[in-house]
């Protein structure tokens, strides 16, 4: 997918684990796993909304566009 | 009615296609017995004295009606497994993989091969003295038609629940 999740990055300079956001958003880990390995088909805006609140983020901080791939794909 | 567990309308489906199963492999190991025995048949005839054994003479009309047979049997036995699985999945409570819509997908083609092998050996049958009607229905073929569409509404709500399964 295009879209990649660097919601690791946000949270090594937040200093959170994945354990305590999770605690924190209501999401469980293995979702919240799944968000961060970049298998998620989807996000909740509630979900988004929740994790840039604890995180004290914006969406593009966590969500990235790559166009090269975009491209890649959309040639296949 | 409930649709998962003891006494809902799956497990009395799969006690019934279980059965239906045990029949068909009978039937199976029935006729291939009847293979190898039936060319035999005029020979132990003949050792019985004062036996007529003319009619049990075996001609090539009885080896296409039993290789029909056995195609019709491994239709049906192939569709019943496969159904068997399908529910297999119902009790375990996901319905909706993708490996249910390639069985559904391959059920049908197992009826296709079925209705062909039908019109196949009723052909085969009109230059032999083999007694296999061409009798195919339409409703046999709006059968096949639905379960070539249960496969895609399967293959689609798979999909779904994969994005479900996937949406945080």
């Amino acid at each position: 997918m295009a879209i990649s999740v660097k919601l690791d990055r946000v949270l090594l300079d937040r200093g959170m684990s994945l354990t305590e956001l999770s605690e924190r958003v209501g999401v469980t880990i293995a979702n919240l796993s799944i968000l961060k390995t970049g298998k998620a088909k989807a996000i909740r805006f509630s979900t988004l909304e929740a994790i840039c609140h604890e995180l004290n983020c914006q969406p593009g901080d966590i969500l990235f566009f790559d166009e090269e791939d975009s491209a890649a794909k959309a040639a296949e | 009615m409930r649709a998962i567990g003891k006494g809902s309308l799956a497990s009395i489906l799969a006690m019934g296609l279980n059965i239906i199963r045990i029949v068909l492999w009978l039937g199976f190991i029935g006729l291939s017995i009847a293979v190898v025995v039936i060319p035999f048949v005029s020979v132990i005839a003949g050792m019985f004295q004062g036996f007529d054994g003319g009619d049990a003479l075996v001609d090539g009309a009885d080896y296409i009606q039993l290789a029909y047979q056995f195609v019709s049997l491994g239709v049906m036995l192939f569709v019943v497994t496969r159904l068997l699985e399908v529910l297999k999945t119902l009790r375990f409570g996901s319905p909706f993989v993708k490996e249910n819509a390639d069985r559904f997908r391959t059920v049908g083609y197992a009826l296709l091969i079925g209705e062909g092998a039908k019109i196949a050996f009723g052909l085969l049958s009109l230059i032999t003295s083999a007694d296999i009607e061409i009798d195919t229905q339409p409703i046999t073929w709006l059968a096949i038609i639905t379960v070539f569409v249960l496969a895609e509404v399967f293959h689609e709500g798979a999909r779904m629940k994969e994005e479900q399964d996937l949406t945080v």
